[in-house]
């Protein structure tokens, strides 16, 4: 049974129609990526998941029923702003959460230290939120998410402000979660995250689902068509007429060939004229798709 | 309850923890005790220091005049020279004395014979203040009183007895008991209470404001509301910001305690200032406390969920605050008038309600159905205070940006 479940579901505020007849559901053990433009409609369906908001029409199941305020004692909810108590230490307002999602001051507080380890982010229980990086806060608000061991994580946008190392680190965090059976569903317009870590998608476009499934199917909807070439040398092969667009940054480019070209040629072609590192051919991306679909409105 | 609970707790650590906490529970007594006590100090000295010439074509008058500018321990220090008869270079030295400020001023007395009033004049290099001008005009009066007096064969001493001032013993009727009173210290108390009372419940008022917007801007809504009604987070909120005024009452009051124990205290109550107030009256004084924050703070968090910045909730100051001044504008009519239907009235409109039954408490205590009809009425208007403020609340909290306006508050109160 899904965890979370939208059945036809739509919200109206004045006259802008923020959700318009959707429905999407989430499995355990699975992550789903809940994509769009800015202004789509994810925030005003999440909003509705949690309760937030109520819908117009349509149906939200939790946990295979209704929905109901107890449910979300087994939810965590990561907005997309951090929300965070800017005086408050960050120890007491971890428990402070833990305890609101019904554990006990205890538990809660050797969660965090046991959390924040994990993070490696132990040097910011004594502080105060606004003494740490943007970085460092956007952890404690994952920690605090996740404190209560809840069974549906939603995140909103979870990698902003994250260098490098610490994106690693939180993704190989969410596939732990995912593999001990959680639903996680973030929201997000990173495609390469969701690519990786992604088994569902839904893509909505002003409230309504454009597109959904598993990232897999998807992409096999779509041709083998995209070149990612690497090379040195002449980009004279780039303005074959087989290719339909190029994008060439210093050496690094990427094609997209016309209906019906034939990408060993133009391997045969690049070969002569530079020395070539790397030439992958493959479907399109999922920001390809994503700008395909919506028309070019995305937001990087 | 639960998660109300949780909300007031984190409220009440966190600001009485707080820099501005400690701040204002010790500035605010010191800054009233110290304006006391300048107060006290300013009227025992009000002539201290002062040197005034007196000119006069009667040397005996002026002498006399000189005497009672010189008379009593207000004015001891008061130091007054006499030149009578004055000739011309008197008064060009005194010019010269007067733009040197060496003096303050020169007052010159004219007595014409057959006229009982001399005319007077006071020149000096500042604006007369109203002290010293009262100062010399009593000093003339009462030496032309004493004048005239001796003048029809009365004695020095006579004249003394005839003119001392008549202290009239205030008592006031309570419950058939008879007890003594001050008029002074009735008002003083009354004016203290009101004030504390409209201070702290507008101040806690908008520290709840302020709190709904910190957490508006930071957010933290979203985090909290995911796990948290909105009613438990305003009530939490009220609750906790509540508790910090209550605290911070109870250490003034312990403070004021100690105060009027102190011996400057018991030496001030011994010259018949009293301050008179009783228990029924610190209870009332608690119960108007709470019902009047909580009213000032229902509508703080209404209005700071329908804004979106602590600069566009100071806008809606003067919501807050025109209830106070109306009620302090009235302060000595409502002292002197009581029980007018204008005052009655006024104590049972719910934002005035507080300060103003106190005041009419302070002066005379009301029929009891009134205090209850101005309770009951206050803590209706609280509970649609509080359907209104949740409503708005709950959809409020959620907007951002631009101010909202009155009619889509009004499409807020529809909203589920």
């Amino acid at each position: 049974m899904p965890t979370v479940a939208l059945a036809h579901v739509s919200k109206t505020y004045d006259k802008k129609v923020a959700v318009n007849d959707l429905s999407l559901q989430i499995e355990p053990g699975t992550m789903f990526g809940l994509l769009g433009p800015n202004g789509a409609g994810k925030t005003s369906s999440i909003r509705m998941m949690i309760g937030m908001t109520v819908p117009d029409s349509g149906a939200v199941t939790l946990f295979s029923k209704p929905f109901e305020r107890s449910s979300l004692a087994r939810v965590g909810y990561l907005p997309e702003e951090r929300g965070l108590y800017k005086k408050m230490k960050i120890l007491d307002q971890l428990v402070l959460m833990a305890q609101l999602h019904g554990l006990d001051a205890k538990t809660g507080a050797n969660r965090a230290q046991q959390w924040c380890e994990r993070m490696q982010i132990s040097e910011a229980l004594p502080k105060k939120t606004d003494e740490l990086s943007k970085g460092m806060q956007q952890k404690i608000q994952f920690i605090s998410t996740v404190l209560h061991d809840p069974e549906l994580v939603i995140m909103d946008e979870p990698f902003s402000g994250l260098d490098p190392v610490n994106t690693t680190l939180l993704q190989d965090t969410l596939l732990e979660l995912k593999a001990a059976g959680r639903a996680i569903l973030f929201s997000t317009h990173r495609m390469d995250q969701v690519e990786k870590l992604c088994d569902q998608i839904c893509l909505i476009d002003h409230g309504t689902a454009v597109l959904a499934g598993s990232v897999r199917e998807l992409k096999a909807r779509y041709p083998r068509n995209h070149v990612v070439v690497e090379f040195a040398g002449s980009d004279a092969f780039l303005r074959d007429p087989m290719i339909e667009t190029a994008r060439n940054y210093s050496g690094h480019a990427e094609i997209k060939l016309k209906d019906g070209a034939d990408a060993q040629v133009l391997l045969r072609q690049a070969a002569a004229e530079a020395k070539i590192y790397k030439f992958d051919l493959k479907e399109p991306s999922l920001e390809e798709i994503f700008i395909q679909t919506v028309g070019g409105r995305v937001d990087a | 309850m639960r998660n109300v609970w949780l909300i007031a707790k984190r409220e009440y650590i966190e600001r009485v923890r707080s820099k501005a906490f400690v701040i204002t529970t010790v500035l605010v007594p010191l800054i009233v005790a110290g304006l006391i006590v300048i107060i006290i100090f300013s009227s025992n000295s009000e002539a201290a220091g002062k040197h005034i010439a007196i000119t006069s074509n009667d040397a005996a008058f002026a002498q006399a005049v000189q005497a009672r500018m010189t008379h009593g321990k207000k004015n001891s220090e008061m130091r007054v020279d006499v030149y009578a008869p004055a000739t011309d270079a008197d008064h060009a030295h005194l010019e010269s004395e007067m733009n040197q400020k060496k003096i303050e001023g020169v007052l010159t007395l004219t007595v014409k014979p057959g006229v009982v009033q001399p005319t007077a004049t006071y020149e000096s290099h500042d604006a007369a203040d109203f002290v010293t001008t009262g100062i010399l005009e009593d000093a003339v009066d009462r030496a032309t009183t004493e004048r005239e007096l001796a003048g029809r064969g009365m004695s020095a001493a006579e004249v003394d007895t005839l003119l001392k001032n008549v202290h009239i013993e205030t008592l006031q009727s309570r419950n058939g008991k008879v007890e003594k009173s001050s008029a002074a210290g009735t008002f003083w108390t009354a004016y203290l209470m009101a004030f504390l009372l409209s201070f702290t419940s507008v101040m806690y008022g908008m520290n709840v404001g302020r709190s709904v917007i910190e957490e508006k801007t930071s957010r933290i809504f979203e985090v909290m509301l995911a796990t948290v009604r909105p009613e438990e987070m305003m009530a939490g909120k009220l609750i906790g910001v509540g508790a910090v005024g209550m605290t911070q009452l109870l250490i003034w009051i312990v403070g004021a305690a100690l105060l009027l124990a102190s011996p400057m205290a018991v030496r001030a109550m011994s010259n018949g200032f009293t301050v008179p107030i009783n228990g029924l009256e610190v209870f009332l004084f608690c119960v108007y406390f709470l019902l009047g924050y909580l009213f000032n703070s229902v509508l703080s968090a209404a209005l700071a969920a329908s804004v979106s910045t602590e600069q566009e909730l100071n806008q809606f100051w003067p919501v807050n605050v025109i209830p106070i001044w109306i009620s302090f504008g009235m302060i000595s009519y409502i002292i002197t008038n009581p029980n007018s239907w204008l005052s009655v009235a006024v104590s049972l409109f719910p934002p005035t309600a507080p300060i103003v039954m106190f005041l009419r408490m302070g002066a005379r205590m009301p029929p009891a159905w009134q205090i209850l009809a101005s309770v009951l009425l206050l803590a209706l208007s609280i509970f649609v205070m509080i359907w209104l403020a949740s409503r708005i609340y709950r959809v409020g909290i959620l907007m951002y940006g631009k101010r909202a306006t009155l009619p889509e508050i009004v499409r807020w109160l529809r909203y589920s």
